[in-house]
């Protein structure tokens, strides 16, 4: 039976694609017909002043950190302000070309809407961090979505950033798609810091090869709306894949990861940690499915989310799934959630330390062990210090 | 230094009274030891001193340098000088010692507007501090009482009174887990904290820890009160007598 839709204002700007909704088993706990609450229409041009810019690329806590930085001002790729890595082992160009995966409402949007990606590739064993910054400006509500594409080639190492940052209010739609070739490593560290009226989607799929080592981190503290897909296929024998991730989500911040790790061959690893703390009426939720094809023996896979709840009102949703076709594997899941530890605070409080320094400091000994999957020191000492200082800011932006 | 009046103190979420009139008054200098049976209010005594939520004070006042004690948040009353040594030390996984031990100085120093420690000035105190009480780096490096064993951590809390520089210790029970070798080492630490300006509050069960930090007067608890003050002899005759013996003067 068709039943017919009346379509949202969102949905006619985005010339009548619908929207998903909680009929979808994946979208149960994020009904984007509601939250995109009004058109943002797609392609829009919003001119960006060179003040905004900088200013807002100065608000990116990795920009110290990285020696290549690839800038998307708006949904373009920004020159003036990139600075392209040296060398002819990272080659960055720019390209448009849609992934062939999977229908997906994120990667549908992306495929129609995209204004502006690269694709980078890294031949070699790169140790100078790679940057790809996107920095939206204040003005009219739009959709803006950028498509990238990275290729670690055989045998190299890359480290990777993401910085997604901005003002006013704006859909980000982000795709990326990452292939690490056999015996490669990559580090790839995703901020998410989106102005707090924006909506951030994501989807990064990800391809690995023999004998990889992949470490995610994703640190998801910005935008009202945030959903992020993964998909991770372990195509060769022995590969190790760790992602980790943690919210700081205060207000009415909505947080919603979904993660499917597709074993296709034996003998690999995946680890799936993710440390959320959600103050005053944030809600975050984290699904993750494991799916182990039929010969995947001698696969090893583990996932658990925790919550840290800060307040009566804060809610963590959890769905693990296991799809299991091979029976020479070992596959576990595990989530709790609980509030801070009395005894824990009183304790740092008996020794002087202030209660919003305490409990600070309880927030940063959560999330650390997700934070350990950042092999980058100068990059987990900044997240760690962002962490750190999470509770007093927003406390203060609320006042 | 501490003024203890009339002290009536309930659960908050229970209808049961557990300090029934306490009065104690301690000098600088001075060691006073709290003595009394399971259940006497010895340990409530120590919580509601440091701050303890799930405490109502019903009646009566604390003092501590003048001000009203009871109106100050738990670390508010560790920037005035007041440290409690904890019966159970609290393990917190993921906060690292040295931090912790860092951010509780410098808070107290700022709250107290005192120049706060540098890094270094910071790792000299505390490596000087934990050499006298047989502390190792190692332990040092982990995370607050995380694998600690019970005499490490007693020890831990004596290194923490140690680097604080407390103006009144309250030790709530420090002798219970202890064997007699890790008390001799606890003892040694508090007795080198004893100072013409620094008081405390010994509370324990037992009149062995007494024999190690000899106090300089002795209080009985029994139901909530103080029922019997005296001398470190006082410590002693309970020994021989009993609790129930007071406890019987007291009704």
């Amino acid at each position: 039976m068709n039943i017919a839709v009346n379509k949202t204002p969102a949905e006619l700007a985005y010339d009548g694609m619908l929207l998903p909704h909680p009929r979808l088993e994946d979208w149960k706990w994020t009904n984007l017909r509601v939250l995109i609450d009004r058109p943002y229409p797609p392609r829009l041009k919003v001119a960006a002043a060179a003040k905004d810019v900088e200013r807002l690329l100065k608000c990116d806590p990795l920009a110290k950190l990285a020696h290549a930085r690839i800038v998307f001002v708006n949904g373009e790729f920004a020159e003036d302000y990139s600075s392209l890595p040296t060398g002819g082992d990272v080659r960055v160009r720019q390209h448009l070309t849609p992934l062939t995966a999977e229908a997906e409402p994120v990667l549908d949007m992306n495929t129609a809407f995209a204004t502006g990606g690269v694709e980078i590739e890294i031949a070699s064993n790169i140790d100078a961090p790679v940057a790809i910054v996107h920095i939206a400006t204040d003005g009219e509500a739009r959709t803006i979505a950028t498509r990238h594409r990275v290729k670690v080639a055989d045998g190299a190492s890359a480290t990777l950033f993401e910085t997604h940052l901005g003002e006013g209010a704006y859909l980000a739609n982000s795709v990326i798609d990452i292939t690490v070739g056999a015996n490669a490593k990559l580090d790839r560290v995703k901020l998410e810091i989106e102005s707090s009226s924006a909506i951030h989607l994501a989807h990064a799929v990800i391809t690995l090869g023999a004998n990889v080592l992949l470490r995610d981190f994703t640190l998801t503290s910005g935008a009202r709306v945030n959903r992020q897909n993964g998909t991770l296929a372990f195509k060769g024998e022995n590969a190790d894949a760790k992602i980790a991730g943690s919210y700081l989500l205060s207000g009415r911040q909505h947080a919603d990861t979904r993660l499917v790790i597709d074993h296709q061959v034996p003998k690999c690893t995946s680890r799936e940690l993710f440390k959320c703390v959600m103050d005053e009426n944030a809600r975050g939720i984290f699904q993750g499915k494991a799916i182990v094809r039929p010969g995947a023996q001698k696969t090893d896979g583990k996932q658990s989310s925790h919550a840290l709840l800060l307040s009566e009102t804060a809610e963590f949703d959890a769905k693990p799934e296991l799809e299991i076709y091979a029976d020479d594997v070992a596959c576990g899941h595990g989530a709790t959630s609980g509030d801070i530890d009395h005894n824990h605070l009183f304790y740092l409080q008996s020794r002087g330390i202030p209660e919003a320094d305490a409990k600070s400091m309880l927030i940063g000994a959560f999330v650390g062990e997700a934070f350990d999957t950042i092999s980058h020191d100068g990059v987990r000492d900044v997240l760690t210090r962002f962490a750190g200082k999470w509770l007093v800011n927003h406390k203060e932006e609320a006042r | 230094m501490l003024d203890i009046n009339n002290l009536h103190v309930k659960l908050a979420d229970e209808d049961r009274t557990i300090l029934n009139g306490l009065t104690l008054n301690v000098k600088p200098g001075e060691v006073h030891a709290i003595m009394g049976p399971n259940g006497s209010g010895k340990s409530t005594l120590s919580y509601v001193l440091s701050g303890r939520e799930g405490y109502e004070v019903t009646d009566g006042s604390v003092t501590f340098k003048g001000e009203d004690l009871l109106e100050m948040a738990p670390d508010q009353r560790a920037a005035k000088g007041l440290f409690l040594a904890f019966q159970y030390p609290i393990e917190i996984p993921g906060v690292a010692t040295m931090q912790f031990l860092k951010v509780a100085l410098n808070s107290q120093r700022k709250a107290r507007g005192e120049k706060e420690l540098t890094t270094p000035e910071f790792m000299k105190l505390v490596k000087d501090r934990a050499q006298k009480l047989d502390i190792s780096q190692d332990m040092l490096k982990r995370a607050v009482n995380v694998g600690f064993s019970g005499g490490e951590k007693k020890r831990a809390e004596i290194l923490q009174m140690a680097v604080l520089e407390p103006s009144l210790c309250i030790l709530d029970e420090t002798d219970s887990g202890l064997d007699i070798d890790a008390l001799r080492v606890v003892a040694d630490g508090v007795n080198a904290l004893r100072s013409p300006d620094r008081a405390m509050v010994v509370i324990t069960h037992y009149q062995r820890l007494l024999d190690y930090i000899v106090p300089d007067y002795v209080h009985v608890l029994s139901q909530g009160r103080i029922v019997k003050s005296g001398g470190k002899e006082l410590a002693l005759e309970l020994e021989a007598k009993g609790y129930a013996e007071f406890a019987k003067e007291a009704a």
